[in-house]
């Protein structure tokens, strides 16, 4: 890949991306650079505490992570070289992600996964998250890449990584708790009843295996056809979150019907 | 893809052959995913071909005879990857029936799949076209 995905950017955007290529082009020690460095970090701010929202409600009080991901954010525009060719904010993103996730490392997570694993799995969930909003499309192994400066085959890694690494999800669902939202809301009122009687006379006894979220996420991938990423959407989880669930659901289905 | 931004070969070959045992089922998917990255596949599409092959895979080991190996093939065109596991099975090995769950899994995650079973040997041929241009 050559060319970095172009996102439409706000005003505030563009103004944050010029102050560092400004940056960029002075060499250290240049007069005003330290306040151009300050002033540009600042406008860097409030993607830096999106990121460390994101991380929240994982026992971690709030202002340590921002503190970390400030920390990252000021990584990252020291060492931002603009001549590299990548955006700054396709550089930022990872460097403050996994200032993070060693900050979650090293306090809290205990884990058994390799931490590299670890880190990778975390990082191509958010490149894919970020990615499916501004292509406006499922990203491809080629984009996530591209996005995370490595090579495809560490995106391809991660990704069957992700796979064996189902104990702990820490893709916790907001909006698709279950009894939060019926099969009614996601499928047109007369596709759902039926939906659901097909699967339910396809799995027989070994639907009872499955919980609501489950039967849900079958329901609308095999019968009403939605994509991963649709199905994402509504219930408010990462794609890859569908993928483990639909993975780990048929695993199961599987060893009762089998 | 660094070589080359648009790959125009056509029916490009993969052969893979592992032991029969689920502990090797990775090396299959990530093989897969392997191809299908090649072929500018979208992620979420990746995932459904792994779990397809998962079921796929899953349904020759239950009938494969003992110490059997699992032979596929892969078929790379420009827009297409075609996934075809052998694998020798007990005599009289049945794959499920195409209106069991499992099957329409199959048929739901790929653009087309079948399967045959010939008394000795089962196959499963899944194929799965790019959406995106």
């Amino acid at each position: 890949m050559t060319t970095a995905p172009t996102y439409d950017r706000t005003a505030e955007q563009l103004a944050a991306d010029a102050l560092i290529r400004e940056l960029a082009a002075l060499p250290a020690g240049a007069p005003g650079r330290e306040r151009l460095r300050e002033r540009a970090i600042e406008a860097w701010v409030p993607m830096a505490n999106r990121l460390a929202r994101r991380f929240s409600g994982r026992g971690e009080p709030s202002d340590d992570l921002q503190q970390t991901a400030m920390v990252g954010l000021i990584k990252a525009v020291d060492r931002y070289d603009a001549d590299r060719g990548i955006d700054f904010a396709a550089y930022a993103i990872p460097t403050i992600i996994g200032e993070i996730k060693r900050h979650f490392r090293d306090r809290t997570w205990s884990v058994r996964v390799p931490r590299r694993l670890q880190e990778l799995r975390l990082a191509i969930n958010d490149a894919n998250n970020v990615l499916t909003h501004t292509l406006g499309r499922a990203p491809t192994v080629a984009d996530i890449a591209a996005h995370l400066g490595v090579t495809e085959e560490e995106v391809l890694e991660g990704l069957e990584g992700a796979r064996a690494y189902q104990a702990t999800s820490l893709a916790t669902p907001t909006g698709g708790d279950t009894g939060t939202m019926e099969l009614g809301d996601t499928l047109g009122e007369d596709d759902h009843g039926f939906a659901l009687a097909e699967l339910r006379l396809d799995l027989g006894p070994a639907m009872a295996t499955l919980d609501e979220r489950e039967r849900r996420i079958l329901t609308l991938r095999f019968y009403g056809n939605q994509t991963q990423t649709q199905i994402a959407e509504q219930l408010g989880i990462s794609q890859m979150h569908v993928s483990r669930l639909i993975s780990r659901a048929l695993g199961r289905l599987r060893t009762r019907m089998g | 893809m660094t070589e080359q931004s648009q790959p125009a070969f056509d029916d490009d070959v993969v052969l893979l052959t592992v032991p029969a045992d689920g502990g090797y089922l990775g090396v299959l998917r990530t093989a897969t995913a392997g191809l299908a990255a090649r072929l500018h596949f979208a992620l979420d599409e990746i995932e459904d071909l792994r779990i397809a092959v998962d079921e796929a895979c899953a349904m020759l080991l239950a009938v494969a005879v003992r110490d059997a190996e699992l032979c596929c093939r892969f078929a790379v065109t420009d827009d297409a990857l075609t996934v075809e596991v052998t694998v020798p099975t007990v005599r009289g090995a049945r794959l499920p029936a195409e209106s069991s769950f499992a099957w329409k899994v199959l048929t739901a995650l790929t653009t087309a799949a079948s399967a045959e079973a010939t008394g000795t040997s089962a196959t499963i041929r899944l194929l799965t076209r790019r959406t995106a241009p």
